[in-house]
C-alpha cells in the first residue's frame, strides 16, 4: 500500500504560488527578449512581433495577478486543512515541474545538483 | 544567460529550485548580474573568489543554515559590508534581531512575489551605496 502525502492546504497553494510567479517570470524574460529582437526587424514583421509582445504582456500580468491570489488565499487557509496531493502529482507529465512541486510538498527528497553559478537555469 | 555591462552582482542562496530560479530571471531582467547557489557551503565558495554586491538568503538551508552562514561571513562583513536581504517562511523575531547584528538590511517573508524581492534588493542597494542596476529595464508590475 502506497504512503499517501497530505501536505497542508496553506503549503500546497504557496508552492503553487511560487511555480505561478516562475512562470510569470518566465514571461517577463521572454518579453524582454522579443523587445530585443524587435529592433533589427523590418516594420511588417515588427507589427506582428508586437502582436506576441502584447499577448506575453497580458500573459505576464494573468500569472502574476493568479500567483498573488493564490499566495493570498494560502495566508488565509486554516492551519489545520490538509489534502492528499500524490493523485494529482502522478498525472503531471513535465518531469522537472513535477519533481520541484514533489520536493516543496515533501513527496520527495530534492537532491538535483544546483545550476552553474551565474547562470539563469530556464527550461 | 548573461548580459554585457552587468557589473552589480546580487547572489541568491536558496535550496528552493523554483524560487531561486524565479529571482534570478527578476533580478536579470531587472539590470543585475544574478548568482545563484543552492547551499551556504556553495555561496561561500562563490564568496571566496567573487566580489558579491548584494545577498538574498533563505533562512532555513539545509546544511549550514542561514543564521550559521552569517555568522561565517561576519569577518567578511567587517572589511566590506554585503548588503543582504533574509528571506524564509517562519523568520523569529529573535532570529531576525540577530540577523540584523551580522549585516542584514532587509527581511522577507516567503511566500513573496518576484516585484517584492526586486524592490528590497534595489532598496538595500540603494541604502549601501552607489551599486545600481547596471542598465534600466521596463517590465511589468505585479
Amino acid at each position: 500500500m502506497l504512503a499517501t502525502t497530505t501536505p497542508s492546504l496553506a503549503t500546497t497553494l504557496d508552492v503553487l504560488a511560487a511555480e505561478i510567479e516562475l512562470a510569470g517570470a518566465r514571461c517577463i524574460f521572454l518579453d524582454r527578449i522579443i523587445g530585443e529582437v524587435m529592433d533589427g526587424l523590418s516594420d511588417v514583421h515588427r507589427a506582428r512581433m508586437m502582436e506576441g509582445l502584447h499577448g506575453v504582456d497580458l500573459l505576464a500580468q494573468h500569472l502574476t495577478s493568479l500567483s498573488a491570489f493564490t499566495r493570498g488565499v494560502s495566508l488565509q487557509a486554516p492551519p489545520e486543512l490538509t489534502v492528499p496531493v500524490d493523485e494529482a502529482l502522478a498525472e503531471i507529465t513535465l518531469g522537472a515541474l513535477a519533481e520541484r512541486l514533489s520536493a516543496g510538498l515533501g513527496v520527495a527528497n530534492d537532491d538535483a545538483e544546483p545550476p552553474p553559478s551565474g547562470d539563469v537555469d530556464l527550461f | 544567460m548573461q548580459f554585457d555591462g552587468r557589473d552589480t552582482k546580487v547572489m541568491v542562496v536558496d535550496n528552493d529550485r523554483t524560487t531561486l530560479e524565479m529571482v534570478q530571471i527578476r533580478l536579470d531582467v531587472g539590470g543585475y548580474h544574478p548568482i545563484g547557489a543552492r547551499t551556504a557551503e556553495a555561496a561561500l565558495e562563490v564568496l571566496g573568489h567573487t566580489r558579491i554586491d548584494a545577498l538574498v538568503l533563505e533562512r532555513d538551508l539545509p546544511g549550514i543554515d542561514g543564521m550559521a552562514f552569517l555568522e561565517a561571513i561576519a569577518p567578511l562583513q567587517q572589511r566590506r559590508p554585503i548588503p543582504i536581504v533574509l528571506v524564509g517562511r517562519s523568520l523569529a523575531a529573535d532570529d531576525v534581531r540577530r540577523a540584523v547584528q551580522l549585516g542584514v538590511r532587509d527581511v522577507l517573508a516567503k511566500p513573496f512575489s518576484g516585484a517584492a524581492v526586486l524592490e528590497r534588493v534595489g532598496r538595500v542597494l540603494k541604502k549601501a551605496g552607489p551599486a545600481a542596476p547596471a542598465r534600466q529595464t521596463v517590465y511589468l508590475s505585479a
